[in-house]
């Protein structure tokens, strides 16, 4: 990504912030569904980990799509390697300050 | 118990200060039987996507993706149980409301009549029928003044917007193959008429005159189906997906570029727009006939309560 002034890395969290989970108006990264995000400039690959709320999550392919498609419209970013991981376990700690706030607004318990 | 309701006058007093109407003691007899007839009409609609999204689920292209859609019948089934809730705290007997009615007595858009019978046609639906559903809602919730159902559609609200995003996903990747383009085009071709339908009579045409001044929604019915269109008509544009309608910047709206309302054949899922428009009582009338799925689905909600009955 030469001609991009952001850090490779930063861009792919910046373009995670624009996905919204599949119900609510908060991110994937304000649900704390992104466990690390990198890049690797050989393959041109971002790398993620992610967890879901639960292992039965009906919209783990919907949100993988997403994840894909909208990474690979990143400058410099030619492949998206995606990991499932259940370690850490998501837990409502998890979720950032701006998403409690969200759901509380939303007269959800966060 | 008997309830004592109140006076027209006293409604609209109400009604005027900014107060919301929280029960039937708040209620004239004309509110009353007014938001019973909306909030049926929304619980059935609710019900019935569950055995229609169910039955085209099987379908699903992976196990993944039938989870997808069985958590959106789960949904429906839920959001259908708030407003039967409702309806129950109305005084209207729920159980005879879902399990005993006759099938040709349910109130929900005729679109839902006709059969899924693709997984293309299901992700379709959820594009289109749940857009139309949601901008209905997001009316209620917006400009309602039933105060216990405009507060629960905060919930159903989001969960709608998750059924769109489905289904307009699906839609966008399989518009990408050519031949599954072919395949979403022809589930357009006779679903996009059929949800310009479900808004209902034009403004001019209207039975219930009482749904905006009483405020049970805010928006007519020719606003909802331009602000559908409004929605659904670049998203198709921009896939590859053509249909009878285009905005006309002079008019400032939509306007819909085939014979409407027409005549329909539901074996086919065709419309005959050969023959040219027809009258809404035309339109009226297939209403009421209801369509081809519909005594299978009420049959398939009403099967488990009927076995236990016959058991007892």
């Amino acid at each position: 990504m030469p001609s991009d002034p952001v850090h490779p890395t930063a861009a792919i969290w910046g373009a995670l912030r624009e996905i919204q989970d599949p119900e609510f108006p908060i991110s994937l990264v304000d649900m704390g569904l992104i466990v690390s995000a990198d890049y690797e400039p050989v393959s041109k690959t971002a790398q993620l980990q992610i967890t879901y709320t639960a292992m039965g999550c009906p919209a783990t392919e919907m949100i993988q799509e997403e994840i894909r498609g909208r990474l690979l419209a990143l400058p410099g970013v030619e492949q998206v390697d995606i990991a499932v991981v259940w370690g850490p376990a998501w837990t409502r700690r998890r979720l950032s300050a701006t998403a409690r706030r969200t759901l509380r607004q939303l007269g959800i318990a966060p | 118990m008997a309830v004592q309701l109140r006076t027209e006058e006293e409604v609209q007093a109400r009604l005027k200060s900014g107060k919301l109407v929280e029960g039937r003691t708040h209620m004239s007899p004309v509110y009353l039987e007014g938001i019973q007839r909306i909030l049926t009409v929304s619980a059935d609609t609710e019900l019935i996507s569950a055995p229609a999204y169910f039955r085209a689920a099987g379908h699903a292209p992976s196990l993944n993706a039938f989870g997808t859609a069985i958590a959106i019948v789960q949904d429906e089934l839920a959001h259908a149980h708030i407003a039967y809730r409702l309806l129950e705290d109305l005084g209207v007997d729920k159980d005879w409301l879902i399990y005993q009615r006759p099938a040709r007595q349910f109130k929900y858009p005729y679109a839902f009549d006709v059969p899924l019978d693709s997984w293309h046609e299901l992700v379709t639906a959820n594009a289109l029928y749940d857009q139309a559903g949601f901008l209905l809602l997001s009316d209620v919730h917006q400009s309602g003044t039933f105060g216990p159902w405009k507060r629960a559609l905060t919930k159903v609200s989001l969960e709608q917007n998750f059924h769109l995003r489905h289904g307009r996903n699906w839609m966008r990747k399989l518009a990408a193959e050519p031949e599954e383009q072919a395949r979403l085009q022809r589930a357009v071709d006779w679903m996009f008429v059929l949800t310009l339908e479900w808004f209902g009579l034009p403004d001019d045409r209207k039975l219930h005159t009482e749904q905006l001044g009483y405020g049970f929604k805010g928006k007519s019915n020719d606003q909802l189906r331009q602000d559908w269109m409004t929605e659904v008509v670049p998203f198709l544009n921009e896939i590859g997906i053509t249909v009878p309608a285009h905005h006309d910047p002079a008019q400032g709206r939509y306007v819909i570029d085939c014979p409407f309302p027409a005549a329909f054949d539901a074996q086919a899922k065709r419309w005959r727009f050969e023959e040219g428009p027809i009258s809404w009582e035309e339109v009226l009338v297939r209403w009421r006939a209801r369509g081809p799925m519909n005594e299978e689905y009420v049959a398939s909600l009403q099967r488990g309560f009927r076995a236990l009955a016959a058991e007892a």
